[in-house]
């Protein structure tokens, strides 16, 4: 088991090589880099450049260096935790993303154990009350919950909020709170805002992992072991929980592989509709001004944070299916 | 574990559906599918969006750009069916209204003459304009004679007619799905057929690549490659970045489509009808077409009707973001970009209607979608 | 709850077709099990009648998609939805430790009644086809034997595990200790059979119903199962349904066949009988089909015409008439044969001994 962990990581560590090179890829891919969109600013600003100062600049950003020395300069850095400069807020990347990353992780983590939590109730229940009438109202609401843009449900809950409790969304902190230290009060504070990007990012997430419940269970209660459970005579309910549910349940853990890519992609946007300070609104901002070291960083971030999702859907998964050897 | 737990099921009744060989297979996946109502609600409900909106122009009363310097942030205008007699009838009226700049607030009021009716009439005179390419005319569906406009939707900031908006947007919308998904399936199966025929290093290589793009999350990806795009200049036209964000989303969804088409490609090269083609000497290009790909079709087909509300989606979020489709053209996400903040949308709620559209043409591709799975193949996912 | 047991007294009805239900341990009585699907209603049983004998084998033939499955879960009360038992009763002759018997209707009790339960894997026991997927993958050969003891005779873990161990070790399953913790895919397909068996047998049954038990198994593996469930059938004094299509096996195993077509039962009769005086032109048809050693060189193996109908479509008459060589015209595609009895207790259902006419066909 420990081996299997190792070789895992092993081929994470050469992903993660090749993650790098396509953030790297996506760092240089924009026409104009910011340095003119700096210095255009400070040009519109009234302020004449002269070449000498565009030199400076260009040699404090390596600009001038060919693109594999200015690829190692970001990279080697890395151990180091320098992710190279945002222009754009004329800090160390490193500074900037720390905080943001936790909350993005944290509101992501939280949404798919809750979506989990309801989505395996939800699909028990439809699959084995296949045909009635609450089985269908629940496919309604599935359906429902994937066609709506969560960027939209976002919207329409914080409009309701506002309105009718006149509670303040965007902030995952009273303003009495934020700059606090850690105490229960200040968890409790947070517990009472962070419920808001859970529910919105767990809509579609619990509908979408109920379906899927639903299905691998229709298709575990036609296995022939369900039936030799039942036939020797076990209460059905104990049929269901003990013999179908955890056979359903694996193929729902590999599908987490796939599960937390759309959620941290539904954070991102959920956040910056409702502005808090997760990585969704500055990774954005990045984007549109062109601040590439920023956006970069949070991509290479968002794609670690899935490669350890997956190594430990894999290791749960294992320890489900005893089938599944540790070669 | 699909064809399992087919078998446990045939096994369960008794083996007898498994026997229903005098059913041709295409008939049961038509029966299956043309017993399912919601794929008819979803089929017909695309076939009416998709006419209303390539009928959008002249549907429509206002030409989508004009901006109506009187009626910024305009309510929808407001109909009876109570004629100037006091009647009841068939014809609708509006009411005549005028402008003025409340000095208090500095916002603008409409006054509304609930006592003069001006009649709204079918085939009126307005905003030229061109319509599916070939089309030029200056004739609405709807509309008023004289110098009041007729908003059902209301306008926008700008002052310009939502619901025109809202049908040339829906043109980009519900064109994203089709062309992005066309695109999938050419990557996909030409991706997934050659991984999986040849296998060995080629397939290697494919499967480490897809691993790779599936290692990042997909908005955030699909919105580093799309503010890598060339601001819309002359060389860069809408269309240009239409096309290409088109692109961008479907390079991370032929992915899912190569790898289920790599498995069935592996599994067909170990079936006898492939060994008998090969025996008998065919070519590798006839075997993938002549054998493979028509076996494998029904399943692109479902995979490509699911992979559209994706699409929609995708497209949705990034214009809403500023990263998609951006002005002069429209589309239902960058539409909504207007209603960001609350204080807009509380006042001006007719602005989300192009969340409403959204919604209605994902579920109806859903429900297309899911019945064409089911009926394909009933014991998958 | 409408959980019943229909309890009647023994040999109250005898009659002269019936045979005493002392004589018989399951008897079905004109079974009708429809299956109500997207594609119409799939009739798989139409009136299956026929009687398990006490501490004896009895042997199910038929083509695929004859209702032999059906069958075999429609005693057990096990059909799911969209299936359903709509006419006719299975009864349970059940006989107590002082030789009365009792009679439980088993069609009137809730498929999930503690009645049924009770009865399921304690007094008939079911194993199946496939043990390749009929063991639980996640849970290991002790666990899901000892689940039987503990739920039926109210044993602990530990105790159920000896038992399981020594119930392994009855049905010659090597290293019995060992398997015992491990999971189904660490044995072989005859392996994984022997555990099936087990399990089935671990509470004693007094019918056990093996659904092609060894379709799926080699030769030698086959002959080694069909051994055992022989020699436990005899130290244990239950009744066997063995359902196959392999008519080498049903000589081997059987002491009476029923040989069933399109949901009814075409002919029973104890084995020899079917072997070496069929009645019925199916039973014909079908051992024609099949080669025999000792048979003349010259003759030629004779497959059955045409393709067994849907069960969705809606035959008139006698279901085996398009593919009967005996068929009368105006006779046979106009009614549904009633059963007959011969003098020599045996029964079938065709025109060729009587002109019985089935009532509700």
């Amino acid at each position: 088991m420990i081996s299997y962990i190792i070789r895992r990581l092993g081929y994470m560590l050469i992903t993660l090589v090749f993650v790098t090179i396509v953030g790297f890829f996506i760092i240089e891919l924009p026409p104009g880099s910011y340095l003119e969109f700096h210095i255009q600013s400070l040009r519109q600003q009234g302020g004449d450049v002269t070449p000498d100062q565009i030199q400076a600049l260009e040699r404090r950003y390596g600009l001038g260096d060919p693109v594999h020395i200015r690829f190692y300069k970001w990279i080697s850095g890395f151990p180091r935790g320098d992710f190279g400069q945002s222009f754009q807020h004329q800090r160390p990347v490193g500074e900037l993303i720390w905080s943001r990353l936790g909350y993005t992780l944290l509101i992501s983590v939280a949404t798919l154990i809750v979506s989990w939590g309801i989505a395996i109730l939800v699909g028990v229940y439809s699959a084995t009350h296949r045909y009635t009438i609450p089985d269908y109202l629940i496919t309604v609401l599935q359906f429902i919950g994937l066609a709506i843009p969560n960027f939209l449900l976002a919207l329409v809950l914080m409009i309701f909020l506002q309105q009718t409790f006149g509670m303040r969304v965007g902030v995952l902190f009273s303003r009495e709170f934020r700059d606090a230290p850690f105490s229960i009060a200040k968890m409790i504070d947070l517990l009472s805002n962070i419920w808001v990007p859970i529910v919105i990012l767990g809509v579609a997430g619990t509908a979408w992992t109920s379906r899927v419940m639903r299905a691998n269970l229709l298709d575990v209660l036609n296995m022939q072991y369900v039936q030799t459970a039942r036939a020797k005579g076990i209460h059905e309910r104990k049929v269901i929980w003990k013999h179908a549910v955890r056979n359903a349940l694996h193929p729902l853990v590999m599908t987490l592989g796939m599960a937390l890519p759309g959620i941290i992609s539904g954070e991102v946007v959920v956040s910056t509709v409702l502005n808090l300070p997760t990585s969704g609104p500055l990774f954005f901002q990045a984007l549109i001004q062109q601040d590439m070291y920023l956006a970069g960083t949070f991509l290479v971030f968002f794609a670690v944070a899935l490669l350890v999702g997956n190594l430990l859907a894999d290791i749960m998964l294992a320890g489900l299916d005893p089938r599944i050897q540790y070669r | 574990m699909v064809e399992t737990s087919a078998e446990t099921i045939a096994a369960d009744a008794g083996e007898e559906i498994s026997e229903v060989g005098e059913i041709p297979q295409s008939k049961l996946i038509w029966m299956r599918f043309s017993r399912n109502k919601l794929a008819l609600i979803g089929g017909v409900g695309l076939i009416i969006m998709y006419i209303i909106v390539g009928l959008g122009p002249f549907i429509a009363s206002n030409y989508y750009r004009h901006q109506n310097q009187d009626y910024l942030f305009g309510p929808p205008t407001p109909l009876t069916f109570i004629g100037p007699d006091g009647r009841l009838g068939l014809q609708p009226y509006t009411f005549e209204f005028s402008t003025r700049l409340d000095p208090e607030s500095f916002k603008f009021v409409f006054d509304i003459d609930r006592d003069t009716r001006v009649p709204l009439e079918l085939f009126v005179r307005g905003d030229p304009y061109s319509m599916l390419g070939f089309i030029e005319s200056d004739i609405h569906l709807l509309g008023i004679e004289g110098e009041q406009r007729f908003y059902p939707l209301g306008t926008d900031a700008l002052g310009r007619d939502v619901f025109a908006r809202l049908l040339i947007g829906g043109q980009v919308s519900l064109t994203v799905g089709l062309v992005g998904v066309a695109l999938t399936i050419i990557l996909g199966s030409v991706m997934g057929t050659i991984s999986g025929y040849f296998g060995g290093l080629v397939d290697d290589v494919m499967q480490r690549v897809i691993e790779l793009i599936l290692s990042f999350p997909t908005v955030p990806l699909w919105a580093a490659l799309a503010a890598a795009l060339p601001p819309i200049s002359r060389d860069f036209t809408a269309v240009h970045r239409f096309f290409l964000i088109t692109v961008i989303l479907s390079l991370v969804n032929w992915t899912g489509l190569a790898r289920q088409l790599r498995g069935k490609v592996m599994g067909y090269a170990e079936s006898d009808f492939v060994m008998a083609a090969l025996a008998s000497g065919a070519s590798d290009a006839r075997i993938i077409f002549v054998h493979m790909m028509p076996n494998a079709s029904s399943h692109i087909i479902v995979v490509a009707a699911l992979a559209i509300p994706g699409m929609i989606l995708g497209e949705t979020a990034l214009s809403f973001l500023g990263l998609g489709i951006l002005p002069p053209a429209v589309s239902w996400g960058s539409m909504l970009t207007q209603a960001q903040a609350v204080p807009v949308v509380v006042e001006h709620p007719w602005l989300m209607t192009p969340g409403i559209a959204v919604v209605l043409a994902v579920l109806f591709y859903s429900f297309l979608g899911d019945a064409l799975r089911d009926a394909a193949d009933p014991y998958s996912i | 709850m409408s959980d019943q047991v229909g309890v009647k007294e023994a040999g109250a009805d005898q009659q002269v077709e019936q045979p005493s239900p002392q004589s018989n341990i399951v008897e079905l009585r004109n079974l009708h099990t429809y299956f109500f699907t997207d594609l119409g209603v799939a009739r798989a049983l139409n009136g299956v009648t026929y009687d398990i004998p006490r501490e004896k084998v009895l042997g199910i033939v038929g083509e695929s998609g004859c209702g032999k499955s059906v069958t075999a879960l429609s005693i057990m009360n096990l059909i799911q939805p969209p299936g359903r038992i709509v006419k006719g009763e299975v009864m349970l002759h059940r006989r107590d430790a002082d030789g009365a018997t009792t009679d439980v209707r088993l069609t009137d009790l809730n498929r999930h009644s503690i009645q049924m339960r009770r009865i399921r894997g304690n007094e008939i026991a079911m194993i199946f086809q496939e043990p390749m997927t009929s063991l639980n993958p996640v849970y290991t050969i002790g666990d899901q034997i000892s689940e039987a003891f503990m739920l039926h005779q109210g044993v602990d873990r530990e105790e159920a595990r000896r038992r399981s161990i020594n119930i392994l070790d009855r049905v010659g399953m090597p290293y019995a200790d060992t398997v015992v913790d491990q999971y189904p895919h660490q044995l072989s397909g005859g392996m994984r059979q022997r555990a099936m068996i087990a399990m089935g047998l671990s509470c004693a049954p007094s019918l056990l119903i093996a659904d092609e038990p060894t379709t799926a198994l080699d030769v030698t593996t086959e002959a080694q199962i069909l051994d055992v469930m022989r020699g436990l059938q005899s130290d244990i004094g239950m009744s066997i349904m063995f359902i196959t299509h392999d008519l080498g096996v049903i000589a081997q195993m059987a002491d009476e066949v029923v040989v069933m077509y399109l949901g009814r039962v075409a002919e029973q009769a104890p084995v020899d009988s079917i072997f070496y005086d069929p009645l019925h032109p199916y039973t014909r048809a079908l051992l024609r089909s099949i080669p025999r050693v000792g048979r003349g060189t010259k003759e030629r193996l004779k497959p059955i015409r045409g393709v067994v109908p849907n069960p969705y479509s809606n035959i008139t008459g006698c279901p085996f008439h398009p593919r009967c060589d005996e068929f009368m015209a105006d006779v046979c595609d106009v009614n549904v044969p009633g059963i007959t009895m011969t003098d020599d207790g045996r029964a079938v259902r065709c025109f060729l001994y009587s002109d019985r006419v089935e009532k509700n066909g």
